[in-house]
């Protein structure tokens, strides 16, 4: 392994994977990356294979993971790259704002990667990639009498205070989750394209997913079982599933029938305010957002996605509602957030089991009479009573118009 | 009399076409529910009021509910609903509710019928049978009508409407934020009113806290039986001061009133007062349930507020609370004879003050020198768990005061009765309670012996001060709650994590959930050195799916 790929694999890549300082720096160049990928081989003897098993049995037991490649040390660079591009100290380098945009360019094209081929490749790049959405950043505040000026991830430099007063000025630290931050445009631009570079990681936090999000992107990953019971308890265990569930719902429905179950909302103020810096790097004008979404309003690329891949999307998300059901909290949680049209919808899924008994099946087996699951059957059977008396009619008749031909008379067809 | 959709109920009759109606002892058709119909809200009020006058809204509240309501057909309604009681009951919220244009229904569910009049004295009930068009939500309705769960029908003699609801009223909260009515006072001044317009006995006074002292002075000067206590209100930075006056003269109350910033309130609860010069559209007496908790209410009329003091004001007597600088200004300016509380009495003042004493005491307490500071430090380890849970320790220059139990409600009370650290801490100066939270060394009494709780007062301690008398000839300091902290915490130093050094394997085991940090390098000059294109030729608008080229340097 040569001197640069070490020091990339150590000072990001390792941290990255293993939860600890990364140091972001000036940003991989195009000719490094060229360099990079011609020692990639030699990464299979290295931490990165462990650091990435041990992640992935987060999600998985046994998981099997292809050795790196270059596809995935692309993923690294634009990661790298997205974060360089946020560095608060851009504005010191001696750079024409044409050339920050190269590096946008740049990143962008490392992100943009073809739809993972399987099952296993599309967990490697949620291993990246959902690290990547958990980073946190830390902070340095130094407080004084003038007031308050914040270090963005960096420590308040020595010279500051090396001639105050002692007392005057005091120093505090800050975590804060990097992702919901406010970032430059570049980085800010660059976020949608790493979520679409991970399906995987969209559909176990569909909350965060780009706009024009296709849940059915990753539905076919739903078949593998272990997998489908990971997605499965990680919505139910948040504390927003009805939200979750009405995301993951509203796009479907959005993927299938082309027109938004809700009004959208309207945007913020274009472009996000950067963090009041003179001279921070310009980036593109403001007239790209709205070409963005543009591009994001478009139909997706066309997924080979059948009636199974719907029902397994449905099925999932009927599961939740099982999980809720189980663990008591359901029915108290139900009522608040019943007014969004996607959520009422998600909240209507158990009212449409008669309808797709045959493909999905039951939650329970049909003697479930006695008892650990005659208990479990009779909550059920409450919670689904409750709902139908929560959920307007109309709802549930646009459902059965709507969803659940695509799963029955296709399933037969 | 033409009816076409009700029908009298004959006497003796026990079945009916309604469901959920039943006669009572009288043989009148009385239903689970009672509606209540009123055209406006103003209407509503108008009968809450009459209804709180003559009997107590406590029996009405628990199963009252408000509903504004749309009309089929146009029109909106409130809707009072309540648990349908005796035919005696009914009679009087019927009669009530005729008084201000509303009107009664009985029933049950989602129908409701007509109540008796004097056309049928038994009640009404539906005409046609039930079974004839069953509707599949609301069995019992007449023919034709399918009702949702939130709808309501009800049916008079010759018409029949539906109404939707469309928003709840919550009627504590309605009858809490009810704009008070201004009533007109005496306009000779309140002396003219016999009962003084309702202060004769009790009268509250809220002082805006800029005059708080010379109100005190006034009242005092004229012998007024008063209590205060300061209480803030929500919004003010400064507490206003609340005043109870016991059987205020005419005169007093006249001179108050015509205060900017005193607010005269009338009682009219236990729990509520309401301004001279306003009333409550509600009987608040008789409406205690709408009052939750046990807060007082206090119904401020020309600021339109309500201002919700919590608990019951914990009153204290007028005489603590006068500043009096009066002095003798010349010996003819002495007031009436006997009056003496004017005149300054130091002749009769007498020193509180510490003697060596005898008499055996229970320790509550140790004051341990600086010095002895190490011995005490390593006594810590042989305290018993909970003697060292319930200890409390105040830091003072003359040294340690280790506090295990006292007379008063929280530090250290838990263990008042056992044995405390202080007992087993045989270090410094042993420390006994003379009085509730009055410490003073063994050995020492406070003389004269005056009643314990006038020494407090004496003293000006609040609730949960204390007081420690050092030694004689030396002032009492006073210890505040936040003084005394714990004594196991204050004396367990903090304890650091030593940081092991993870060789690269075991980020292995980092917890799951943990995520990495940034840290940001210094970013140099040229940082983007390579990036530039070599021909300086732009880049292509589809650059995004082409890899820019770039040269080392």
């Amino acid at each position: 392994m040569s001197k640069r790929l070490a020091e990339f694999i150590d000072g990001f890549v390792v941290p990255l994977l293993g939860a600890d300082d990364l140091h972001i720096g000036a940003p991989v160049r195009p000719s490094d990356f060229h360099e990079l990928l011609a020692e990639v081989h030699t990464l299979r003897n290295g931490p990165v294979p462990q650091l990435r098993l041990a992640r992935a049995q987060q999600l998985l037991a046994d998981p099997g993971l292809p050795d790196p490649d270059g596809e995935e040390l692309a993923l690294w660079v634009g990661l790298y790259n997205v974060l360089a591009l946020d560095h608060p100290e851009r504005e010191r380098v001696w750079a024409r704002s044409v050339t920050w945009q190269r590096v946008e360019q740049a990143a962008r094209y490392w992100l943009q990667l073809s739809h993972p081929s399987n099952f296993e490749a599309a967990l490697v790049r949620h291993i990246s990639v959902g690290a990547f959405v958990d980073l946190m950043r830390r902070d340095q505040i130094l407080s004084g009498p003038e007031g308050e000026q914040r270090y963005v991830g960096q420590e308040v430099p020595r010279r500051r205070l090396r001639w105050a007063v002692p007392g005057a000025l005091s120093v505090r630290d800050e975590r804060i989750p990097w992702w919901t931050s406010t970032h430059a445009p570049e980085p800010e631009r660059l976020l949608s394209d790493v979520l679409w570079a991970s399906p995987m990681t969209c559909l176990l936090r569909p909350r965060q997913a780009p706009p024009g999000w296709n849940p059915l992107t990753a539905a076919a990953y739903l078949q593998e079982r272990a997998f489908a019971r990971v997605v499965c308890h990680q919505w139910a265990a948040s504390r927003n599933w009805i939200e979750i569930g009405g995301a993951v719902l509203g796009a479907l429905l959005f993927t299938l029938t082309g027109r938004p179950t809700q009004d959208p909302e309207p945007r913020p103020a274009e472009p996000r305010p950067t963090r009041g810096r003179s001279g921070r790097g310009t980036g593109r004008p403001s007239t790209d957002q709205g070409a963005i979404a543009a591009i994001a309003a478009l139909p997706a690329t066309p997924i080979d996605a059948g009636p199974a891949d719907v029902a397994a999307l449905i099925g999932a998300l009927i599961h939740v509602h099982f999980l809720r059901v189980l663990e008591f909290g359901a029915r108290l949680g139900v009522a608040p957030t019943s007014r969004d049209r996607p959520v009422q919808m998600f909240l209507a899924l158990p009212l449409l089991l008669p309808n797709l008994v045959d493909v999905l099946g039951e939650p329970l087996p049909g003697d479930a009479s006695a008892g650990f699951d005659g208990q479990v059957q009779r909550r059920w059977t409450e919670y689904v009573e409750h709902l139908g008396e929560l959920i307007p009619r109309s709802v549930v008749e646009n459902l059965v118009a709507t969803l659940v031909p695509r799963v029955v008379k296709a399933a037969s067809a | 009399m033409a009816s076409n959709l009700l029908e009298p109920i004959a006497a003796g009759q026990t079945r009916f076409h309604m469901q959920g109606v039943a006669p009572d002892g009288r043989g009148i058709a009385v239903g689970r529910e009672t509606l209540l119909v009123f055209p406006s809200l103003d209407r509503l009020v108008a009968f809450l009021g009459a209804y709180s006058e003559e009997c107590s809204l406590d029996d009405l509240i628990p199963s009252l509910t408000l509903e504004r309501a749309r009309r089929d057909g146009g029109g909106q309604a409130l809707l009072l609903r309540c648990a349908g009681g005796d035919s005696y009951a009914l009679d009087r919220l019927g009669r009530m509710a005729t008084a201000v244009h509303g009107q009664l229904f009985t029933g049950s569910g989602t129908v409701f019928v007509r109540y008796r009049d004097r056309f049928a004295p038994f009640g009404y009930d539906l005409s046609g049978p039930a079974g004839r068009a069953p509707p599949p939500r609301a069995a019992g309705t007449p023919a034709g009508a399918v009702l949702l769960a939130e709808e309501v029908l009800v049916v008079d003699h010759d018409y029949q409407a539906r109404y939707r609801a469309t928003d709840h009223l919550d009627p504590v909260e309605l009858i809490q934020r009810l704009q008070l009515r201004a009533v007109p006072l005496p306009p000779g001044g309140l002396g003219e009113s016999p009962d003084l317009c309702g202060l004769h006995d009790l009268a509250l006074v809220l002082v805006a806290p800029g005059l708080s002292d010379r109100v005190l002075a006034y009242l005092w000067g004229n012998q007024v039986a008063m209590a205060g206590v300061r209480v803030a209100l929500a919004g003010e930075r400064r507490a206003s001061l609340l005043l109870r006056l016991r059987q205020p003269s005419g005169q007093v109350l006249s001179v108050l009133h015509g205060i900017p910033g005193v607010e005269l309130l009338v009682p009219v609860s236990p729990r509520a007062a309401v301004e001279l010069g306003f009333r409550h559209p509600i009987h608040l007496a008789s409406a205690s349930s709408c009052l939750p908790g046990d807060e007082m209410y206090l119904f401020r009329g020309r600021v339109a507020r309500v201002e919700r003091l919590e608990g019951a004001p914990q009153f204290i007597d007028g005489s603590h609370l006068v500043v009096s600088r009066t002095r003798v200004a010349s010996p003819g300016a002495v007031g009436e004879p006997g009056d003496a509380r004017g005149v300054a009495s130091t002749s009769l003042q007498v020193a509180l003050r510490l003697r060596p004493a005898h008499g055996a005491r229970e320790p509550r307490g140790a004051l341990v020198p600086w010095e002895q500071a190490a011995l005490l430090r390593k006594l810590v380890y042989l305290i018993p768990p909970t003697a060292l849970a319930a200890a409390r320790l105040a830091v003072l220059p003359q040294g340690m005061l280790v506090l295990t139990g006292s007379s008063l409600g929280g530090a250290g009370a838990g263990l008042a009765a056992g044995v405390g650290a202080a007992a087993l801490i045989p270090l410094g100066t042993r420390i006994v309670e003379v009085a509730p939270g009055v410490l003073v060394p063994d050995g020492f009494e406070l003389w004269p012996h005056v009643r314990p709780q006038l020494i407090r007062e004496l003293l000006g301690l609040e609730a949960s001060d204390h007081a420690l008398f050092l030694g004689p000839g030396t002032d009492p300091l006073r210890l505040r709650p936040d003084h005394l902290i714990p004594l196991d915490a204050a004396m367990i130093s903090r304890l650091e994590l030593a940081v092991s050094e993870a060789p690269p394997s075991e980020l292995l085991t980092r917890p799951e959930g943990a995520a990495a940090a940034i840290v940001n390098d210094p970013l140099g000059r040229f940082a983007l050195w390579g990036f530039g294109r070599v021909d300086n030729a732009p880049i292509p608008a589809t650059a995004g799916r082409e890899l820019p080229q770039g040269h080392d340097d």
